[in-house]
């Protein structure tokens, strides 16, 4: 049965379709038409009860996170990845080729949905201009009345900013929408994640035809227009297809 | 500038965005469910563990690990409720509790 502590396991990638090689030191499972990028991983670092302690280790994460993607971007250079999330890991190559018999329904569907394309990533971010005189400052007209007429003045020009804003990120996502294969919003990524001062409005990702440049093209008709009004558009990748696998792709 | 050009200089040039790269790998990306992996648990209860895990360890707060949190109009706008509702599900399905996140109504 399972060993916690010894031996190894087989950490699978993901899965792309036979016949494309494999990148650089990666192995490969092949059952029946499906190929699985495929490593040996140690089980005192990968195992049942190694595997959190190691997750809350920073570093740690971040090396197993980048040289996942690394090796999924390496193998979507060749051919169509399937990619899977961060972390299984199966007994031995055996299981490895029952993983993909089992799953074989899903992941031929996900082979052919993605096929030829790859991931774009957008993400629109705001920084306010430097707002005018505040409700507080000392030079304004004294009074109670005064007072709450600026609170209502500021609060409306807020509410109306904000719509603005909204407006203007659907607009974004529909015109982008239109060159793509499929699309996905995802909740924008909090300033302590993102490690930015500016307001992540957008944060979508788009399947394109690989080569395809025009919703990159896109992206900088975009930049052109609000130039200098706030607002940034950042375009990632090409990635692979994360966002447009799984169950509920 | 091609495609690739602009994408990459998105991040000058260099490596990927860490937050963009967590964001792929932990939370996107085929969920495979079965009784083969070592750690014996659906692969997607491990995610949300994992989650917690990290958003409970002090080392990984500095890193900001919360996006299931934020702020409740944009996740409503970005169609963050149905994804609140499936961290629940997992959660009481794994009998986890997540004190710091706060609820949409």
């Amino acid at each position: 049965m399972i060993s916690a502590a010894q031996g190894t396991g087989v950490y699978v990638y993901g899965v792309f379709a036979s016949g494309a090689p494999a990148p650089h030191g990666v192995e490969t499972v092949e059952h029946d038409g499906l190929v699985a990028l495929v490593r040996d991983v140690p089980l005192d670092e990968f195992g049942e009860e190694a595997l959190p302690t190691h997750l809350n280790d920073r570093e740690w994460l971040e090396r197993q996170v980048r040289g996942h993607e690394d090796v999924l971007a390496s193998a979507a250079e060749a051919a169509t990845v399937v990619p899977f999330r961060f972390g299984v890991i199966c007994h031995d190559r055996s299981d490895v080729a029952r993983l993909l018999d089992e799953h074989r329904e899903l992941l031929q569907r996900d082979l052919l949905r993605v096929d030829g394309c790859e991931e774009l990533g957008v993400k629109v971010w705001y920084e306010s201009p430097q707002a005018p005189a505040s409700d507080a400052s000392d030079d304004a007209p004294a009074g109670g009345r005064a007072y709450l007429e600026r609170r209502r003045d500021s609060r409306r020009r807020a509410l109306e900013l904000a719509a603005e804003r909204e407006v203007l990120v659907a607009d974004v996502h529909d015109r982008l929408a239109r060159y793509s294969v499929a699309s996905v919003v995802n909740r924008p990524q909090p300033k302590e994640l993102s490690g930015r001062e500016e307001q992540m409005l957008l944060n979508a990702a788009y399947l394109v035809r690989r080569g395809d440049e025009t919703l990159a093209q896109e992206i900088a008709s975009l930049r052109a227009e609000h130039a200098m009004s706030g607002y940034a558009f950042e375009l990632t990748g090409p990635w692979p297809p994360y966002n447009f696998v799984g169950e509920d792709a | 500038m091609s495609a690739r050009d602009l994408a990459r200089s998105g991040n000058g040039g260099g490596p990927a965005q860490l937050a963009d790269v967590l964001e792929r790998v932990l939370d996107k990306g085929i969920v495979i469910a079965g009784d083969i992996q070592i750690n014996l648990l659906d692969i997607e209860l491990l995610t949300v563990r994992l989650r917690l895990l990290i958003a409970s360890a002090d080392k990984a707060r500095e890193m900001g690990i919360d996006w299931w949190e934020g702020d409740p109009f944009l996740s409503r706008r970005a169609g963050g409720d149905a994804l609140e509702d499936r961290l629940k599900r997992l959660e009481a399905a794994a009998g986890l509790e997540s004190g710091e996140r706060k609820d949409e109504s």
